[in-house]
């Protein structure tokens, strides 16, 4: 009986596992396939594959602009983002002051605005400033709804980290630079690192913020989103699938870094 | 005081011949917001000693290390080490280093580098450093191999023998512990409290040691001070503090006694019960209201053959057996707990209806 029990729950665990990623892979894989389509419309089944819209995505300029603004604003979203929310966590995780509770509360606001409103609001904001909307107020625009998320994923980290550690090296005779360097900033780095990636993402794949704040620049979301409203290419699916692709060798490309540099110190231990 | 220390020194080879404070206290305090967590402490530590600071939790002798070690400045007071003045010297220019009773371990680390961590700090080599980490590892007996393993790997005395290499690693005159032998179950913590004894004989350092546990204390120290709400109430060696606690606080602290409150009148002492109390010649105590503390093996069973000098009978309402020993809870006519603790072969045999007994040579009075 017990075993009977065990492997009908084994199968559903497996045909629940299968489901959940074929549905969350399945559309993926569609877009993949209408980028390889030779026909100009989106249409199921795919007639003919080519890989001439691919080749035609690669070669528009067009897009090389689009692909250079939303990865500038992406890392300069997440070096600035990287670096207020390090400090952000900090205070909101680390160190106890007046009025820390009224900042923890105040900082998750922004992440539960409605983002299009938020974009709107900005772009009224920068208006009034007599700023002109360019990818440099989307930055602007990015860091407002990031840094908070970013102050989260890192403060996360710093609650688990034990400050008895910074005295320790202290009263070993570290000074404080030396504990940032060798203590605090390496028990942190999962956070630091997990906090950058999130940044990356949210801004490399931010809509609503673009729309309002970029003015004339276009990014990748931006500019599906208006050739999905009118004037559809398989130039879309193409560059999605592209963009895509490129989201995960990055992450796979981090986490093989990241594999070589522990068996790297691991080695280094070893032979001393 | 200084002979104790004297003869403390006279087994460490590495001590100067002649004892002086290598660090002294002189009213030091701290208080946080209205509260003094540290209240008037004057203190001389000799080169070499071994000191242990006993007192309940709250009782301050967490601040105090804190403040010796320089993670806490003093609100009022002098601290000087070896003559110099430390008050705001931070922690990390003391020659001092403290065992955190979390250990405080970098858990990113091996074995090795947190013990080099110190000798990184002093730019030291790395051959040089490596060395100095496997002589450190032998001397706290961890194997070898244990240099490459990660630090979170390792079992709670590994851990313990881990900070205690790190912190000879500095190379600190003082070293300080904050109760760093809690966490460990009860034959482990025997077996390591014999090996910082040691230790601390072997390097001749000064060790400033705090716990709550009387046993810990007198195992390990030359000296005991108890402290109470910010104070030290009484500082001595182990066998002072034993035989003659200052107060009745110091008394209850180590370990289980009976009180017998008493009350002076113009025809000597006496009981509660209006008998007279027998004391030992010689006493002297300010006011009018003591209390006789009697250790429970001090105290006996009164038979026709064996008497005592003070008296009291009772019901017997619990017997435990604490293995070669056993105790016995006795109720007083006036309603008081009393225990009696008698070897094994000296079982009581009789009923529960019993008189009980101490001779005044065995007893300690003490003011309040």
């Amino acid at each position: 009986m017990q075993t009977v029990g065990r492997t009908r729950t084994h199968f559903l665990i497996r045909a629940w596992t299968v489901f959940v990623v074929l549905a969350i892979y399945l559309p993926i894989a569609c877009g993949a396939l209408a980028g390889l389509s030779k026909g100009r419309y989106f249409a199921f089944p795919v007639r003919i594959f080519s890989t001439e819209w691919w080749g035609k995505t690669l070669d528009s300029f067009e897009i090389h602009v689009l692909v250079q603004n939303s990865v500038l604003i992406a890392l300069i979203v997440t070096v600035l983002s990287v670096l207020f929310a390090f400090f952000g966590a900090l205070a909101f995780a680390r160190y106890p002051w007046k009025g820390r509770r009224a900042f923890q509360r105040l900082l998750l606001l922004p992440i539960f605005f409605p983002q299009p409103v938020l974009g709107l609001a900005l772009l009224l904001w920068f208006n009034a400033l007599g700023i002109s909307p360019s990818w440099k107020t989307a930055v602007v625009a990015h860091l407002v709804w990031i840094v908070p998320v970013v102050t989260l994923v890192i403060a996360i980290q710093v609650f688990s980290f034990d400050p008895v550690l910074e005295e320790a090296a202290s009263d070993l005779g570290a000074s404080r630079l030396f504990t940032l360097r060798t203590v605090t900033l390496p028990i942190l780095w999962p956070g630091i690192w997990s906090g950058a990636l999130f940044a990356f993402l949210l801004s490399w794949g931010n809509f609503p913020l673009s729309l309002y704040t970029a003015g004339a620049d276009s990014t990748i979301p931006k500019w599906l989103y208006s050739k999905m409203v009118a004037g559809y290419t398989p130039m879309v699916p193409a560059l999605g699938t592209m963009s895509t692709l490129t989201a995960a060798a990055l992450l796979l490309g981090g986490g093989l870094i990241r594999l070589l540099i522990r068996r790297r110190a691991e080695l280094r231990a070893r032979e001393g | 005081m200084s002979s104790v220390a004297a003869s403390s020194l006279s087994d460490s080879s590495a001590a100067p011949k002649t004892p002086r404070p290598v660090l002294q206290l002189v009213d030091v305090r701290k208080v946080f917001d209205g509260f003094a967590a540290v209240d008037g402490i004057s203190l001389d530590i000799e080169e070499g000693e071994f000191v242990t600071i006993v007192g309940p939790s709250g009782s301050g002798k967490t601040t105090l290390l804190r403040m010796l070690a320089g993670l806490e400045s003093p609100s009022g007071g002098y601290i000087t080490l070896r003559g110099e003045l430390i008050n705001d010297v931070p922690s990390n220019r003391r020659p001092t280093c403290l065992v955190f009773q979390s250990l405080a371990l970098f858990p990113h680390m091996t074995v090795g580098d947190n013990i080099e961590f110190p000798l990184r700090v002093r730019k030291m080599a790395p051959e040089e450093r490596r060395r100095r980490a496997l002589e450190l590892m032998a001397k706290v007996r961890l194997p070898e191999d244990y240099y490459a393993k990660n630090v979170m790997l390792c079992s709670g005395g590994e851990k313990q023998r881990v900070a205690l290499a790190r912190a000879f690693a500095y190379d600190p005159d003082v070293l300080f512990f904050d109760e760093p032998l809690s966490a460990l179950d009860y034959k482990l913590k025997k077996l390591l409290e014999k090996e910082l004894k040691d230790l601390h004989r072997e390097s001749g350092k000064t060790f400033v040691y705090i716990t709550h546990s009387l046993e810990e204390a007198m195992v390990m120290s030359d000296r005991i001070g108890v402290m109470r709400a910010g104070k030290v109430v009484q500082i001595g060696t182990p066998e002072q503090i034993y035989s003659t606690p200052a107060d009745r606080f110091v008394a209850e602290f180590f370990g289980e006694v009976n009180v017998v409150p008493i009350r002076r009148t113009e025809g000597g002492w006496l009981r509660r019960d209006g008998k007279p109390v027998a004391v030992a010649p010689g006493l002297s105590i300010d006011g009018d209201e003591a209390s006789v503390v009697i250790r429970p093996e001090y105290m006996r069973f009164v038979t026709e053959e064996a008497g005592a000098d003070n008296t009291l009978s009772g019901t017997i309402f619990n017997e435990y057996s604490l293995g070669s020993r056993l105790q016995y809870q006795i109720r007083s006519r006036t309603g008081r707990t009393f225990l009696v603790e008698v070897p094994r072969a000296a079982a009581w045999k009789g009923d529960g209806e019993v008189t009980i007994g101490w001779d005044a040579a065995n007893a300690i009075v003490v003011g309040g």
